[in-house]
């Protein structure tokens, strides 16, 4: 049987720096798979291999069986998997309900020969995303700020934001590179409770996360990456109690 | 009246030329310094064809040379696009004074550094255009179609993605959509729109000669734009009919003939400095 | 014969070529600024060296002020342009279009004041010839071939030999961690646009000396040394001099089978071929 995600073998150099060796590890669909390590483990460099933004010197990674080898970053979100960035990376001159329409895929007249030729069937395309769009935006309970410029949103409300443009892609696999950090405990709430509710719905998640307290009550699974390997992989109870580790985590803190 | 009327058909020539340079400049966030290039083929080629020995008539001439700034633009913009931004610089340069050499030295195709007499006045399905009065009803309805283009185009998802693009590419790119795509369509659509302008532009002067569609013509153009503002159809459209008063004002002031063209062509590099300085959105546009 | 006199031109053309490609190098590698404006220092150096000549100064003073002059000039475009733009971040394509602002202010002011017709340097010496062998060279040639190699070596000395070259190069390198420490970038830019303000104006005053001044010739120059700079591979000063001197001889032999006014496309062609096979340069660093 294949792996729902499978990432096989991964290497990549940045220069002297060797960010990932053979690193490999599956994924199962519905899960929410927390990724943790130190800083520096190579946490973000496989975010950007998976979603196509770097080529890794060797490695490959299959989803659903198809290979995502060579593939551009576009075609890999059309292919069902969206990432968000640790640093948001939204469009701030944008308004958020305009931030998520740029995810939205198939639009009718985002070439501009179809906007010039039919431009009453692109007004009704459009009405009927901005539907869609407003519905992803109530569904991360930003509905009530659709219409403000993204740099007017508290940093919580920009990162519900980076996941309702991520779920506008209509992706099933989402990577989210911290989505919980630096919030206050309310929008840590929200969150968490977001990322629940989309599981429920059957997206599958994989999550880059510090917070050990957000992966015990999150997570089905932990992957442990350090030095760009594959430490160790289980539950999130197994892993939090290894000593050695908590070790390395903590580099000997505790 | 006539010079009214001249006035008013060269400002909606380049209308269509600053919307061109607006989508490559603006909205492609490419800096090009060779669009009096893409005018000035628009222009021979049009001549080329209502003046051959078997001639076209004005709209089938006028299609195809559209149609092969399309692809000229593309050409030089595709490249250069997938390789680096600065690497465009000289590019466009390079098409720029190339386009220069061809028109000023070949002199079977072009006429040479003489230019290229008569060319005849264009005729709609029978409907002679030859007075100026006409002329400007022409030009006005070219014009207003390149307005209306530009206007649906930018309030179509189309300009909400470009304006991402603006902001952050990697982010565009990570939203699913095909970021190198969106620029190469706009890309073609400033060809387009330059073609016709040039089309227009010879058959109204019936005479084209080099100096028209140089360097320096480039800048006034990327200057119209400055100045009207990036990304708006305001902005496209205050530019030119600015920027072509200028030449006037000045023979107000008492400048000596010798140094006019200087002058002119000084004004038009302290524009730029000056807005980038000081009002990066133009007069009536958003930021570059 | 021809192709060997021809050679020997391209030679000469080819040092003072890359003296202008190794000075916009250090500038683009350093700040990142495609610094369009540079053709106007180059052209604004020889028109200076020009009027001090027609006005009696020796040639080798009038040379020594223009290149301070252009100094001058160059550091008070990085001061009061690139600079003021830099803190209100504006983007790469506004800073490329101020530059190109500022080129068309110097050439046009320049026009308005010399006229735009060509200029020949009052100066008797200039075009006395010398024979070596079969080919034929006049002083001018000669002085450009020696002043570029010896602008060549200096620059190199300067860059690995010097403090302030270190630490250009440092900048170059990695300008955000230069921020940090305390190399200030900002104060290094000014260095550096000033160095090869000075540099550019020695191909500036010595092009003219031998071939007559015109006010917008220094757009292909810098042209065709960007070229060279790209397919020498961006930040390496034997890589930009070699591949100008190398386009310099492609374009002179050229004529042996097209007419000069096409060269411009030989030196683009280049530049395509490049573009397609070896977008990295020939020099590369990494």
């Amino acid at each position: 049987m294949t792996a729902y995600l499978q990432v096989d073998g991964l290497d990549h150099r940045f220069g002297g720096l060797r960010a990932l060796q053979e690193c490999s590890f599956t994924i199962e669909q519905g899960r929410i798979t927390c990724l943790v390590g130190p800083n520096g483990a190579g946490k973000t460099t496989i975010f950007n291999v998976i979603t196509g933004f770097l080529k890794p010197d060797q490695g490959s990674v299959a989803f659903r069986g198809r290979s995502l080898d060579g593939l551009r970053p576009q075609s890999i979100v059309h292919a069902g998997i969206a990432r968000t960035f640790q640093n948001l990376r939204l469009f701030t001159d944008l308004t958020a309900l305009d931030n998520v329409l740029v995810g939205i895929s198939g639009q009718f007249g985002e070439e501009p020969l179809g906007a010039i030729l039919r431009p009453m069937h692109t007004a009704r395309a459009q009405a009927r995303r901005r539907m869609e769009a407003m519905q992803t935006l109530e569904h991360v309970g930003l509905a009530d700020r659709a219409r403000d410029l993204v740099r007017n949103l508290s940093y919580g409300e920009q990162k519900l934001l980076t996941v309702a443009r991520v779920l506008a892609t209509g992706a099933e696999l989402l990577l989210l590179d911290e989505p919980a950090s630096g919030l206050s405990a309310g929008a840590l709430d929200a969150i968490m409770s977001l990322l629940r509710r989309l599981q429920n719905e059957g997206k599958t998640l994989l999550v880059v996360e510090h917070n050990t307290r957000v992966v015990q009550q999150i997570a089905d699974d932990v992957l442990f990456l350090h030095q760009g390997h594959l430490m160790a992989q289980g539950t999130p109870e197994r892993i939090i109690s290894d000593p050695a580790l908590a070790e390395i985590y903590f580099g000997g803190a505790l | 009246m006539d010079f009214l009327f001249s006035y008013i058909v060269l400002a909606e020539i380049y209308v269509l030329l600053g919307l061109s340079t607006n989508l490559l400049v603006g909205i492609a966030g490419i800096f090009s310094v060779s669009q009096a290039a893409v005018f000035g083929v628009g222009a021979y080629l049009v001549a080329h064809f209502m003046m051959a020995a078997d001639p076209l008539s004005f709209i089938p001439s006028m299609l195809i040379a559209a149609a092969c700034c399309v692809a000229l633009n593309i050409l030089v913009t595709l490249p250069s696009l997938r390789v680096s931004g600065d690497y465009f610089v000289v590019t466009s340069f390079g098409i720029q004074l190339l386009a220069t050499a061809v028109f000023t030295n070949w002199a079977q195709g072009t006429g040479g550094a003489n230019g290229l007499p008569g060319i005849p006045p264009p005729d709609l399905f029978g409907w002679p255009v030859e007075t100026t009065g006409r002329y400007v009803l022409l030009c006005t309805l070219f014009a207003g179609l390149g307005c209306l283009a530009f206007w649906l185009i930018m309030r179509a998802p189309f300009g909400r993605l470009v304006r991402a693009i603006r902001e952050d590419e990697t982010a565009v790119a990570a939203a699913g959509k095909n970021v190198l795509r969106a620029k190469v369509s706009a890309a073609a659509l400033a060809g387009a729109f330059a073609g016709t302008a040039g089309g227009l532009y010879a058959t109204f002067l019936s005479f084209i000669d080099p100096s028209s569609f140089d360097l320096d013509a480039s800048i006034l153009l990327l200057t119209m734009v400055v100045v009207g503002g990036a990304r708006t159809l305001a902005g496209s459209v205050i530019g030119p009919f600015l920027l072509l008063a200028l030449p006037q004002l000045l023979t107000l002031v008492d400048i000596p003939t010798t140094i006019a063209a200087a002058a002119r062509q000084l004004i038009y590099g302290l524009l730029l400095i000056v807005f980038m300085l000081f009002r990066p959105q133009g007069l009536a546009g958003e930021r570059l | 014969m021809l192709a060997l006199q021809l050679l020997a031109t391209g030679l000469v053309t080819g040092c003072a070529l890359g003296v202008v490609a190794i000075s916009f190098s250090l500038v683009y590698a350093t700040t990142k600024i495609f610094h369009v404006a540079h053709a106007g220092i180059y052209t604004m150096g020889g028109y200076l060296a020009w009027s001090m000549v027609m006005y009696g100064v020796p040639f080798l003073i009038a040379l020594l002020v223009a290149m301070v002059a252009c100094t001058a000039a160059g550091a008070l475009i990085q001061n009061q342009l690139y600079a003021r733009l830099e803190r209100r971040r504006a983007t790469h394509l506004v800073v490329l279009i101020a530059s190109l602002g500022a080129l068309a202010v110097i050439q046009n002011i320049i026009a308005a004041v010399y006229t735009p017709n060509i200029l020949q340097f009052p100066v008797n010496w200039s075009s006395r010839m010398m024979a070596f062998g079969p080919v034929r060279l006049n002083y001018t040639q000669v002085l450009t071939i020696v002043v570029s190699l010896l602008a060549y070596g200096a620059t190199m000395l300067f860059a690995h030999r010097t403090i302030l070259g270190k630490r250009i190069r440092a900048v170059a390198s990695n300008p955000m961690l230069a921020g940090i420490t305390r190399l200030q970038p900002q104060t290094v830019y000014v260095y550096v646009i000033a160095i090869a303000s000075a540099l550019v104006c020695l191909p500036g005053v010595l092009v003219p000396l031998d071939l007559g001044l015109q006010p917008y010739n220094g757009v292909t120059p810098l042209l065709t040394a960007t070229i060279a700079m790209i397919a020498g591979g961006v930040g390496s000063i034997t890589g930009a001099f070699v591949l100008s001197v190398g386009i310099a001889v492609v374009q002179n032999l050229s004529l042996l089978v097209m007419p000069g006014e096409w060269s411009i496309g030989v030196t683009f062609f280049i530049f395509v071929i490049f573009m397609l096979f070896r977008p990295t340069g020939l020099f590369a660093a990494r």
